[in-house]
């Protein structure tokens, strides 16, 4: 700091037009976000203070919410684990292909389209027979007949159909990620590796996946806190249905917000969603230095 | 030099925070969607609201009305009515320019929940009658509209009783642009092919249900992904099992409860008609447009929804084609001629509105023209006013003949489930009966559901 010879006033006069911006983008709707979690409130007329009866009714007798709690967080095991997926796809790309350019924005393409698309082409796709559903018919024509469902509106399959468009949609854009991640690594490395005699799966394991742990992380945070998002997709596909079936948190968020009407119970679970993407990044974080540490 | 350097830091900082910033606000997590969109809302109506220059002492103040709206499709010929009334107002009174908000449905609603959030309702908007709309009641948003009804004869074009819907405490707070009816539509082509009679009783229509099945016929189209919908026709079987109109009345005052035998009673045969193939495979993934297409493309043969429908039906492809009956009695109980009663979605005036007195008489001159614009534009069926005019000789399909003839032989009816609890409750049942297109249930455990559901959200 002395080296540039200005005062710690001059600093903070210059940080503190981002930070006013910051907290108020960010911090000041969580807290009211907070404070409108202890009010019972439709949104419009009066509300009455009721403290934490909210959480309590969230917590142990909202029959939809811990389901949806659980729906989301394999939502994010789901996506996190597709990311390893990701990093292969991307190292084969780096090795065997001659200009992976266009294979690597191809994949990428369903991350630029508009999920609202992805939605309703997945919808066709997923639909009944009857009605021109391509999934359906190809497992009818193959002879897998046994195999057809009505995805998106079998209670015991509709999550795992959506599970499936996601994780469809953001292969490409982690694959992305990793390739950049290992185009970065520096070729000498793996040249002086090859003199000591590392090559192939052992250059990977001892050079590529510890220079990529960073870039990994990057993704697996991504990743974790899109699919807590996952808002969209769902309100598209199923919106939540069929009786609840589908619902993750921001989709009972939504619900309860804006068609229960319980504005004050919505603002709860959005804090409890604030939470959970606190703790889970903290623990990612975590997990990754020591990780780092470890191969660095 | 120094001076330098430290604007162009200057400058620099400034574009870092402004980039810090866009990014910012994309990753702020789940929980402020709402505030988002909140703000651009209200950012929209204040643009709307402002312009009002100072006039000069003999002319009039300009005026800006805002006018929320939900008939932003081009095609539909209520959006070209809307849009000449305005006009012809506009030409009349110089002064007074009204600025169209023209959304869907959905998002109109979201819209206005989050515009009352802050107090920001725009001058006219559109809400629902009954329970619906009593949340806004109550927070004070809406003007009274009696002394305005009663200007120019207003009041006495509306038939009778339809604005006890909008009224609070001897106070009308809403105009509506509708009265509907539910009824069955069908596709006469396909009952021929099928060799299918109008079925007079609810066994037959699952009779029916069975015969078209077997002709490989489609035999009923819901869009289930919208849950009202189902709903709707669930409430049909009820308003028939419970003998008459009233049965959530009764659950309100406290004289009944869910578990009684006439809606475990509903809820059992509608899972009859369920478990007959009656929708479509998948129906809880099909909105409410792509439902009515499967019926409007003559892909399925019956069709349960209000008598709005009736337009877009005459519209399509299976136009000519198509008759309409009553929903039928259920195990010999009930009355054919009562309906389920859908007082269409109505204009309130905003109580903060700056220009209360203007924006009244604007909505009265709207309101007195309504029925004879709708008429011109052939949507006149299903309006809460009276029309004046000859339905046949103005082109009026045989089927919107036959709708007609039905509202007047209406004696009474109910309200839809969301338009009578509170909107806690209607949630509940909503998903409730979603449920039951994918999967059998025990009757009396669905009622069990609807009573819990009442319980936790009775206020």
């Amino acid at each position: 700091m002395n080296v540039l010879r200005v005062s710690k006033w001059t600093i903070a006069a210059f940080v503190l037009p981002c930070l006013i911006l910051y907290v108020g983008l960010v911090f000041v709707p969580i807290l009211v976000s907070v404070y409108s979690g202890l009010l019972d409130w439709n949104g419009i007329g009066t509300s009455k203070f009721v403290g934490l009866d909210n959480f309590k009714t969230l917590l142990f007798d909202d029959p939809v919410f811990w389901p949806s709690v659980r729906r989301t967080l394999m939502f994010a095991v789901f996506s996190m684990a597709e990311i390893p997926v990701a990093l292969f796809v991307a190292m084969l790309l780096s090795r065997f292909v001659k200009k992976p350019n266009f294979l690597v924005s191809a994949y990428f393409m369903p991350v630029i389209l508009s999920v609202v698309i992805i939605g309703q082409l997945w919808k066709t796709i997923y639909n009944p027979a009857a009605m021109g559903g391509m999934l359906n018919q190809v497992l009818d024509q193959i002879g897998l007949s046994s195999w057809t469902h009505s995805w998106l509106t079998d209670p015991s399959v509709a999550m795992y159909s959506l599970y499936f468009v996601a994780l469809w949609q953001y292969l490409g854009y982690h694959t992305l990620i990793q390739f950049t991640g290992i185009q970065n690594i520096p070729a000498d490395v793996y040249e002086a590796a090859k003199i000591d005699g590392a090559e192939g799966l052992k250059a990977d394991w001892y050079i590529t996946f510890p220079m990529n742990i960073p870039i990994f992380k990057i993704s697996i945070v991504l990743a974790f806190i899109g699919s807590l998002q996952a808002f969209d997709m769902v309100m598209v596909m199923t919106g939540g249905g069929p009786a609840h079936a589908t619902d993750v948190i921001s989709t009972h968020m939504y619900n309860m917000s804006f068609l229960s009407m319980k504005y004050g119970y919505g603002s709860a679970i959005a804090t409890f969603l604030v939470a959970l993407c606190l703790i889970a990044t903290v623990v990612i974080n975590f997990v990754f230095n020591r990780l780092e540490r470890k191969y660095t | 030099m120094i001076k330098q350097s430290n604007l162009i830091k200057l400058v620099l900082v400034g574009v870092l925070a402004a980039s810090l910033t866009a990014c910012g606000s994309n990753n702020n997590g789940g929980g402020n969607t709402e505030s988002d969109t909140s703000t651009n809302a209200n950012t929209n109506t204040n643009t709307n609201t402002g312009g009002n220059a100072p006039a000069e002492e003999e002319k009039l103040e300009d005026v800006t009305i805002t006018f929320q709206n939900i008939y932003p499709d081009p095609t539909d010929p209520k959006n070209g009515m809307l849009k000449k009334i305005v006009a012809d107002y506009e030409a009349a009174h110089p002064n007074v320019k009204i600025e169209l908000d023209s959304l869907n449905t959905d998002q109109q609603k979201l819209k206005l929940k989050t515009q009352a959030a802050s107090k920001e309702v725009p001058d006219i908007t559109i809400v629902n009658p009954a329970a619906q709309m009593q949340p806004f009641v109550e927070a004070g948003l809406f003007a009274p509209l009696n002394d305005m009804v009663e200007q120019n004869g207003l009041k006495d074009t509306f038939t009778p009783g339809i604005l006890d819907w909008y009224t609070f405490d001897n106070n009308l707070y809403a105009l509506p642009d509708g009265n509907n009816i539910g009824v069955v539509y069908y596709n006469k082509e396909l009952f021929e092919q099928a060799g299918a009679k109008v079925p007079t009783t609810f066994e037959e229509m699952v009779d029916t249900v069975k015969l078209l099945k077997s002709k490989g016929i489609q035999p009923m189209a819901i869009g289930e992904k919208d849950t009202w919908t189902g709903s709707f026709l669930f409430m049909n079987v009820l308003l028939r099992t419970n003998g008459g109109p009233g049965f959530l009345a009764d659950v309100a005052a406290g004289t009944k409860t869910f578990e009684d035998p006439a809606f475990v009673e509903a809820v059992d045969a509608f899972q009859s008609l369920v478990q007959a193939g009656a929708f479509q495979e998948g129906a809880t993934s099909f909105d409410y447009n792509a439902g009515e297409n499967i019926f409007k493309t003559g892909k399925a043969a019956m069709y349960y929804m209000g008598s709005w429908a009736t337009g877009g039906i005459e519209t399509s492809s299976v136009n000519g084609k198509v008759g309409v009956f009553k929903f039928p009695t259920v195990n010999g109980k009930g009355n054919a001629d009562e309906f389920m009663l859908a007082p269409g979605s109505a204009f309130a005036i905003s109580a903060n509105s700056k220009h209360l007195q203007e924006t009244k008489d604007f909505l009265n001159y709207f309101m007195l023209n309504f029925p004879k614009e709708a008429f011109a534009v052939k949507g006149a069926v299903g309006l809460a006013q009276i029309v004046e005019g000859d339905f046949k000789a103005a082109g009026y399909s045989d089927m919107a003949m036959e709708v007609l003839d039905l509202f007047k032989q209406v004696k009474g009816g109910d309200l839809s489930f969301d338009n009578t609890m509170n909107p806690g409750t209607s949630q509940g049942h909503l998903t409730s009966i979603q449920n039951l297109f994918v999967q059998k249930k025990d009757s009396a455990e669905v009622a069990k559901e609807h009573q819990s559901a009442y319980e936790t959200n009775k206020q």
